[in-house]
């Protein structure tokens, strides 16, 4: 508690930590924040909540939120995916129908005019232009309903029988927005304020997911790392012998991997997903490092009286090392966790830049890194903002590990002068 | 001596385990997984066929392809992969024992020749990067040191933090971006080791150009490993500037910067030499970002490329070469330390 206390201490680690948990708690709650699906959405009595069921189906053991339904079923014409925006701007304003029905009146019309030149059923005429005037009368039907939907549908949106919620940025990291004029990457505008990359997709959406993939991409490989790393160490420092100098000639064999470049190897051969490359760094490299300093802690204090009592009293081996030892011998393990995770972060920046990382598509800060490199001249924006995002983040992991070594392990340097 | 001797055998009878576990472990990978130079040869087939519109008379009647068993027997002997993962990887370290690492797939060259003529652009960066972080670095740890807790202190520990933080290519990137002539500066070519047509120019304008190449990358490198070289001669001169012998120094009436100048940097510059072994693998072998940023043709790039288009033996040659680097490394390290620090014994 009191090196808790230190820690809060020393302000701007304080700052950076409380800052960078609440932006990825935050960042939990991405889909519901940032999505092109809405919230909520409801038109003629059918109602989905698209977001959320983003959010929750993907969790394991929870879902059932109702989800999208076909585009026909929400007044517009089409079964694929309802253009959620185009749904909204229409449900604020139902006058922007009048054009399209306008429109559709025009077709009508012309299409009628067409037909009225048609020689009465009866008289004989060339086939082909029977066929011709068979194919008018189908258009003219298809028109005739659509015209009829488009109607329903205004009414639908008069009567305030359409509703729809969108998320606080109503674009998806993974959506092409080709329909935006020129070409892409778009330039930043009032609806894209960092613009597109050179896919038409939008930056800011990009950015606000790969964070969330980078933070939980280096806790979950730092958390599980270092798991491993305290068991080979306790063991190490705990029953010494042969085992130890076994596992230490292990670490010593994987410590001289050239680990980058077998990881670029191995992921580009067999394309792993998130959890399969978190797997591989972990046994290819992340464990190693902590060993050494949990196995020096457990030799020292394995030596003390404590342990001795606790063997006396016949507490067995296991617990002894969990119970007993473990908590004296955690603070290499917490001032050094700050600095894996943002030494793991910048890894994975560092392999998805490659292009040997995350499987393509999945939104990262290396990715972004690496298409801003094609415009480089053009659009520096697309290595610029990445790249803040990336320092300021990477700096924040930088002041809190800082922060925590100074709390735990303060180190006071006395001088002479 | 005794201690220290058996110390040295024992690293290096772990080099023969550790290259073994390692390149046995990728090879394996690389021949497991499909996707490698025959699928290639067949999609190329594939891709061949479909232009001519005919097939050859290798499409069987459903359209599939067959190729013949003697074709495919023939590639796989040119290519080495027509023997077991274990047969064939013990006949790989029979080559690479005899020096023979195969040809390159993609350059149609022996693996060891394209290597060595990779080798020295890498090196030119390495060591000019190397030797800048040196020029810069120590002196400003031993500043850092010296005005601990100065204002001066905390504003470049957060300089330091940031370079720490900061992946070398990135810092690249955002030079390309400033220097490289779009929306700032036009200073710096986009990358490359030399400009086209370097050997027509005379002997100045040779070397502007390549020094014009040469700024950018090695900004990288100091990025990368600037930091933590600044740290560590910060703390080592502050862990000797607390040691009873400066106080001894003090005590006999030395003025302070001779204490601290002569005194106490000089034990304090020893694990920063030592930290050469670590640096050996950056010196020799570039960095596989920073070549591909900046477009240098260097051992990092090769790499890079070799393992995007599956050029096995290149893989591997790589792989051969970066262990031994760093095992050379881990000793070279030790050894400095043994050489510079009398008080430093190694336990067998």
């Amino acid at each position: 508690m009191k090196r808790l206390a230190r820690f809060r201490r020393i302000r701007r680690g304080w700052w950076a930590f409380l800052g960078l948990t609440s932006l990825f708690v935050l960042s939990l709650f991405l889909e519901l924040l940032v999505n092109r699906r809405p919230l909520f959405i409801s038109y003629d009595g059918r109602w989905a909540c698209p977001a959320a069921a983003d959010w929750v189906n993907g969790l394991p053991l929870l879902g059932g939120v109702p989800d999208f339904q076909k585009r026909s079923d929400f007044g517009q014409a089409g079964g694929s995916e309802v253009d959620y925006r185009r749904f909204a701007r229409t449900a604020a304003d139902p006058g922007l129908l009048g054009a399209e029905i306008a429109a559709k009146e025009g077709e009508l019309a012309e299409l009628s005019r067409g037909l009225a030149a048609a020689p009465p059923p009866g008289q004989s005429a060339d086939r082909i232009e029977l066929q011709d005037y068979a194919d008018l009368r189908g258009s003219l039907d298809e028109v005739r309903t659509e015209l009829k939907e488009l109607r329903l549908s205004r009414t639908a949106f008069q009567d305030g029988r359409a509703r729809i919620l969108l998320p606080l940025y109503p674009y998806s990291p993974d959506e092409h927005l080709l329909s935006l004029p020129g070409r892409p990457p778009h330039p930043p505008s009032r609806e894209h304020p960092l613009g597109t990359d050179d896919a038409g997709k939008d930056v800011l959406a990009q950015l606000v997911y790969g964070f969330r993939v980078a933070m939980a991409f280096g806790l979950t490989v730092v958390a599980f790392s270092f798991l491993l790393g305290i068991l080979a160490g306790a063991v190490m420092g705990y029953f010494g012998g042969w085992t130890d100098i076994l596992l230490q000639r292990v670490v010593e064999i994987g410590a001289s991997v050239p680990f980058l470049f077998t990881i670029m190897v191995i992921a580009s051969v067999a394309q792993p997903g998130f959890f399969q490359l978190c797997l591989l760094l972990i046994v290819l490299h992340g464990w190693l490092g902590i060993t050494h300093y949990v196995r020096g802690e457990f030799y020292r204090e394995k030596a003390k009286d404590y342990v001795q009592a606790a063997v006396a009293i016949g507490a067995s081996d296991l617990s002894i090392m969990l119970r007993h030892i473990l908590p004296n011998a955690l603070v290499p393990v917490v001032t050094l966790a700050p600095f894996a995770v943002g030494g793991t972060i910048g890894l994975l920046v560092s392999l998805d830049y490659l292009g040997l990382g995350l499987p393509v598509g999945t939104p990262s800060w290396g990715a972004l890194l690496d298409q801003g490199v094609r415009h480089v001249r053009s659009h520096p924006r697309l290595i610029l903002i990445p790249s803040a995002a990336l320092a300021l983040t990477l700096l924040a992991v930088a002041l809190i590990g800082e922060a925590v070594r100074e709390a735990f392990d303060p180190k006071p340097f006395s001088r002479l002068r | 001596m005794h201690g220290m001797t058996r110390y040295f055998l024992r690293r290096l009878l772990l080099i023969p385990p550790t290259f073994l576990c390692i390149t046995f472990l990728v090879y394996a990978a690389l021949r497991l997984v499909p996707g490698g130079p025959i699928e290639q040869a067949e999609f190329q087939i594939r891709l061949a066929m479909m232009e001519e519109g005919g097939g050859g008379g290798l499409m069987d009647r459903s359209g599939e392809l067959q190729i013949p068993e003697s074709a495919m027997r023939e590639l796989q002997r040119y290519y080495r992969l027509d023997r077991s993962i274990p047969v064939g990887y013990l006949h790989w370290l029979g080559g690479i024992l005899r020096l023979d690492f195969g040809r390159s797939y993609v350059h149609g060259e022996p693996v060891l020749g394209v290597l060595a003529a990779r080798l020295p652009v890498s090196l030119y960066f390495g060591l000019i990067g190397y030797l800048a972080a040196w020029v810069l670095c120590i002196p400003l740890g031993v500043l850092k040191a010296v005005r601990h807790r100065s204002a001066f202190d905390t504003w470049t520990s957060v300089l330091v933090f940031l370079g720490h933080a900061v992946p070398g290519f990135v810092a690249c990137l955002l030079l390309l971006v400033l220097f490289g002539g779009g929306s700032w500066w036009d200073l710096v070519p986009l990358g490359g080791f030399r400009s086209e047509g370097w050997e027509q120019l005379g002997p100045a304008a040779r070397a502007l150009d390549q020094l014009r190449h040469t700024w950018v990358p090695v900004a990288g490198y100091l990025v990368g490993g600037f930091a933590a070289m600044t740290m560590l001669q910060k703390n080592s001169l502050l862990e000797n500037l607390g040691a009873d012998y400066v106080r001894t120094a003090f005590a006999k009436g030395l003025s302070e910067g001779r204490v601290i100048f002569v005194h106490a940097l000089r034990n304090s510059l020893i694990p920063v030499f030592a930290n050469i072994g670590n640096a050996l693998g950056l010196l020799f072998a570039g960095s596989f970002l920073i070549e591909k940023t900046c477009n240098i043709p260097g051992m990092g790039l090769l790499g890079y490329e070799a393992v995007i288009q599956r050029d096995y033996p290149v893989i591997l040659g790589t792989l051969v070469f970066l262990v031994l680097i760093r095992l050379a490394g881990n000793i070279l390290s030790d050894a400095a330390w043994a050489l510079l620090d009398p008080r430093v014994r190694f336990e067998g």
